[in-house]
């Protein structure tokens, strides 16, 4: 039933193979074709910059006031690449093994090694757009080392990678603008998917200033919305961030795959209230001179500097002696849960972890510390007030990236033909968690590499067909159940504000869907998110009207959405009855507590599809031809 | 803008460099009666006369017009590009008060040049008002001229007060003119601050002082 | 902890607007500057008014959405910070906070506090970027770019493009955004090739944006949460002038 369309031959050969048989159109003909891609972060930008230098005509969307601010914006750490720079034994291979394995095997082998195989020209097409990466004062390429992974791979641009890359994407994307190749859409979100037969023909898009709704057909539909962990509320994402555009293509027929893969990011600052908003991510790359640490004493209130050697307790070295404080993140965070619960955690709530820089700076300088993490260690005073060059930083884990979205084939194509999901929003390479550093290259590969590659071979097929209009009908039904879902949050005048539910949302997902699961808490979430989704329909109130720019809309738009969300991701983690990479079902545990995979039952794939107020399971079962799944040891 | 911009600079680094040679010939001033007036008028004489002081005669009265008409062009034109203030407004946290009213030191400035071309120029070189005469050596008495103005007490302290708004415009004026040209060597600019800290002092203090002695004479 | 929010409301970028006060109560030290005011908009729910519009999108320095003129300062009484990461231990108890949109004649007012910087993404399209299609690019380590270069580079491409240079400005000049951009790609061996033609189409495009020209108060890069310096336009003064008279 789900055909996953990889192609024949070695793992080796399998993107060479297809891209010799992919289908091809000439330039002519492409200026004929229409393409939406909706999101301008490294995958959307990346793609439509590209599509456009092929020739296509691409309109692009963001909700934010200019492409330059996607959440790519934030990756701080790096981006992974299979150069051996290093000379320390790294490869495509390797690179494939690792993101695979760190993956926990829940992810297809040949997506995977495309992805490593693309990491290489990914490296020299950034260099080549002006991405000051760090160097050596030989003028080389240096590298660092990242999490989950024992060789040095990762480039990066102080910590503020991620910023650099989305700015020379964002770059080309004005440079495709300016060709009049791209017509930019800011402060434009996408309320709708128009279908047309079974195809993906169009969005219906709120404008955010006027509140008008817009109506948009193209030959394809390219989803690059990034990811949906605000469905937590307090996360490491963006405010605006959210699942809305990939639920309404759920809604409309594509397949959600491994909703409930959601990864917990163990290095972020800890929450201090209730208010907050956020929680700001200190990158991973810390952890490769911080060392994590908790007093051996429970509860102890000394000051972090004042409790000796002897008396600390470097959890993730004592559990994970050949990984240490590069444990993949999973691990590292729920290492991190594991002590907090017991009582060990620091901090005025008692929900942190020390991150401590005392021995990096002994052993390499004040400076080199300086040069490496600085603008981290600005931020973190900034935010906390506290210079950690004197004293640990307190970390705790914190709602991060989703390894689920909307499940694509090789090609990148979801179940409804003609669109395509890229980057954060789709379920492709990382499998059950995502390595560090990865995040950054799948949006970039599949915006820039494969993407303009595969939808050539759907596209030739909408050359011989009508091209769409917005006169169609079905634009209009669409536009009108639009608004009626608008006039129907507008209308309930409630007494609650749309933050309340979202919090109540967010501490039941926390609780029951995050770093760690069991059935009977996923079964109690389920029945309490009916329970919200019902007083959220009944009691919100959003002031203000439709045709303005109203914030307290956008949002409750967006909640709306996670609400359904967060439905069908605790079913996921209640039917995956193992436990695999960020998925840890209580139930499924070795006597050390480490996750029990179960590749007999479930070396699958999940893809939900939308039935109604139901979900119905469809599997893409996984088949290892080169690599055997093995337990996941870092110790 | 660019143009204006580095035509303000250029006239304006031109002024800084005739304020020097101005402020030496001022200094003849301060030297004892006799002395002073003969030295002082034979080296007015000698600006008059030389065909080549002439020529930078008028590029200085150009540069100051230059110098006013672009400044005025511009900020007409920045006015527009803030064509609304803050409510509440603390500039003076992140920049000094000099750099953020230019154009208010500059008018006062103009003002000041108007009022002494008025008493000097105008009389000396247009003819106008009181007639001037001849010293012993037969060269025109704008030594005399000079005294005369300064045993009014008022001009002593309008001249002395005008020197400080001077020195605010040539503090800021002088380093970022090199900016605006475009020297960005961090610490040669260090150098340049410094400098102009220093001429602007210099100027201020030597112009401002003058009028003061030569009424206490 | 309470304090009284004095904030500019305008219903769109035509109607005139003006300052109305709000006194907030239940604050905590701990909140950001925009989570007391996500308070004050739950409140404002709470009675049936209208929320007041202001941006904000990662919350954590780096998106550069979000800014506002607070107290008289643009991103607030820090140097070199954004909005989101101001925190009310920044304000004492029974403080008026006065907050004002960033002031420019290029970023009219959309709403509230809400501005439009499209502007800024309008320089960029001048030549913010260096013409390389995707699939064209040498290897990484072919062209060599040393520590130092890379360094300064880096530097000048730390801009977030928030806006806070423009709106201190008291010329509403938007030279160090442009600088920035012009001097991280000129300065780069990839940059290069289309230097000239870059650095006089992104500043001329500048001027017809209607900013202001530089008159190096040195606000901006004080008010630069990156902390570009400003020797930056200097630089790009000095690259311009080089673009004009030698090509």
């Amino acid at each position: 039933m789900l055909d996953s369309k990889i192609p024949e031959g070695s793992l080796e050969n399998k993107w060479r193979n297809y891209q010799i048989k992919a289908q091809l159109i000439n330039p002519a003909n492409k200026k004929k074709l229409n393409i939406i891609v909706v999101g301008s972060g490294l995958a959307g930008a990346g793609a439509a910059a590209t599509l456009a230098e092929l020739g296509y005509d691409v309109k692009c969307f963001c909700y934010q006031d200019s492409a330059r601010r996607a959440h790519s914006v934030a990756a701080q750490g790096g981006i992974n690449a299979a150069k051996n720079y290093q000379h320390d034994g790294d490869s495509v291979w390797r690179m494939f093994h690792d993101t695979l394995k760190g993956g926990d095997f829940r992810s297809r082998e040949a997506n995977v090694y495309r992805l490593a195989e693309l990491s290489a020209p990914l490296i020299d097409h950034y260099v080549q757009q002006g991405v000051p990466f760090a160097r050596e004062y030989g003028g080389v390429l240096v590298n660092r080392s990242f999490g989950g992974v024992q060789v040095q791979r990762t480039f990066y641009a102080r910590g503020q990678t991620g910023q650099q890359l989305l700015l020379a994407a964002y770059s080309q994307l004005y440079k495709m603008k300016r060709a009049k190749k791209v017509e930019m859409f800011p402060r434009h979100e996408l309320l709708d998917l128009v279908v047309i037969e079974g195809r993906a023909k169009g969005i219906i898009v709120r404008d955010l200033i006027t509140g008008k709704l817009k109506r948009f057909a193209a030959d394809a539909v390219v989803l690059a919305t990034g990811g949906y962990s605000r469905v937590f509320r307090l996360s490491t994402l963006a405010i605006g961030c959210n699942g809305s555009a990939i639920w309404k293509a759920h809604k409309r027929g594509a397949y959600f795959a491994a909703p409930s893969f959601t990864q917990i990011h163990p290095t972020a600052l800890p929450q201090t209230s209730e208010a907050q908003s956020k929680l700001t991510l200190m990158s991973e790359s810390l952890r490769n001179d911080g060392r994590i640490w908790v007093p051996k004493k429970k509860g102890d209130d000394r000051k972090a500097n004042t409790i000796p050697e002897g008396e600390r307790d470097y959890y993730l070295e004592r559990r994970y002696p050949s990984f240490g404080n590069l444990a993949p993140r999973d691990i590292a965070s729920r290492a991190a849960k594991e002590r907090i619960d017991a009582g060990y955690g620091v901090g005025r709530l008692k929900n942190a972890v020390y991150l401590d820089f005392k021995h990096a700076i002994e052993r390499f300088g004040m400076e080199t510390i300086k040069d490496r993490y600085g603008n981290l260690f600005k931020m973190y005073k900034k935010i906390t007030g506290v210079d950690a060059y004197n004293e640990p930083m307190q970390i705790s884990p914190a709602a991060h990236f989703s390894m689920g979205g909307l499940w694509v084939d090789y090609e990148l194509m979801t179940t409804i033909p003609g669109l395509y999901a890229i980057g954060e929003c789709n379920f492709s390479d990382h499998g059950a968690n995502r390595l560090g550093a990865n995040s950054l290259l799948q949006a970039s590969i599949d915006g820039y590499f494969v993407l303009p590659n595969t939808i050539n071979n759907y596209l030739a097929h909408a050359l011989k067909e009508d091209h769409p209009t917005t006169e169609h009908p079905e634009f209009e039904r669409v536009e009108n159940e639009v608004k009626e879902h608008i006039n129907k949050l507008l209308s309930v005048q409630g007494n609650k504000t749309v933050d309340h539910f979202h919090r109540e949302l967010g501490k039941v997902m926390w609780q029951e869907c995050a770093m760690s699961r069991n059935a009977e808490g996923l079964e109690k979430a389920i029945a309490q998110i009916k329970g919200i989704i019902n007083a959220f329909w009944n009691e919100v109130n959003v002031t203000g009207g439709h045709k303005e720019m109203n914030t307290e809309l956008e949002k409750a738009l967006r909640l709306a959405d996670f609400l359904e969300m967060g439905l069908l991701m605790c079913t996921d983690a209640l039917e995956r009855e193992e436990s695999c990479g960020a998925h840890f079902r209580e139930e499924f545990q070795t006597s050390e507590g480490e996750a029990l995979r179960n590749d007999d039952t479930y070396s699958y794939v999940s893809a939900w599809e939308y039935n109604g107020g139901s979900f119905n399971l469809h599997k893409e079962d996984l088949t290892f031809e080169n690599v055997q799944p093995t337990v996941r040891s870092y110790k | 803008m660019f143009f204006r911009k580095s035509i303000i600079a250029l006239t304006g680094l031109f002024l800084c460099i005739f304020l020097i040679v101005h402020l030496s010939a001022n200094s003849i001033l301060v030297l004892p009666e006799e002395t002073a007036r003969s030295l002082y008028n034979s080296y007015s004489t000698t600006l008059r006369e030389s065909p080549l002081i002439k020529i930078v005669a008028y590029v200085l009265y150009l540069s100051i017009i230059l110098h006013v008409v672009y400044a005025l062009l511009i900020t007409i034109n920045n006015r527009k590009a803030k064509a609304k203030g803050y409510r509440v407004n603390q500039y003076k946290e992140n920049s000094s008060w000099t750099s953020q009213n230019m154009g208010l030191l500059g008018i006062s400035i103009l003002l000041f040049i108007v009022v002494h071309l008025a008493n000097f120029w105008a009389r000396i070189k247009l003819g106008m008002g009181e007639g001037v005469g001849l010293d012993a050596n037969g060269h025109v008495d704008v030594y005399e001229v000079t005294y005369s103005l300064f045993q009014n007490g008022y001009y002593v302290v309008f001249y002395t007060l005008l020197m400080v708004p001077l020195g605010l415009h040539l503090h800021h004026g002088l380093k970022s003119a090199f900016m605006t040209l475009g020297f960005y060597h961090k610490r040669g600019l260090r150098t340049i601050a410094k400098v102009s800290l220093v001429y602007a002092i210099i100027m201020a203090v030597g112009f401002g002082v003058i009028p003061s002695i030569v009424f206490l004479k | 902890m309470k304090v009284i929010f004095k904030i500019w409301r305008q219903e769109n970028a035509a109607s005139k607007g003006n300052f109305e006060s709000y006194e907030v109560d239940g604050l905590t030290k701990d909140m950001s500057f925009l989570e007391a005011l996500d308070h004050l908009n739950e409140l404002l729910v709470s009675i049936n008014k209208r929320v007041i519009a202001y941006e904000y999108d990662c919350r954590e320095g780096i998106c550069g959405q979000c800014g506002v003129f607070i107290n008289g300062r643009a991103h607030g009484p820090h140097d070199h910070m954004t909005t989101c990461q101001l925190h009310m231990r920044s304000f004492e108890d029974g403080d008026t906070i006065v907050v004002e949109p960033w002031r420019a004649s290029a970023f009219p007012i959309i709403k509230d506090l809400v501005v439009d910087r499209s502007a800024l993404d309008n320089i960029i399209e001048k030549g913010g970027y260096i013409s390389a299609k995707t699939g064209t690019a040498p290897e990484a380590n072919a062209i060599l770019v040393g520590k130092e270069l890379a360094d300064k580079a880096m530097d000048a491409a730390a801009c977030i493009g928030c806006g806070a240079c423009v709106a201190t400005c008291k010329n509403s000049s938007a030279s160090l955004f442009t600088a920035a951009k012009i001097n991280h790609l000129n300065s780069l061996p990839q940059g290069k090739q289309e230097a000239s033609k870059r650095v006089l189409e992104m500043t001329r495009q500048m001027e017809l944006e209607g900013f202001g020209s530089c008159t190096f108060t040195g606000a901006c890069e004080v008010e630069c949460p990156e902390g570009i310096s400003i020797l930056n336009i200097a630089e790009m003064n000095a690259r311009r002038t080089k673009a004009k008279w030698l090509g």
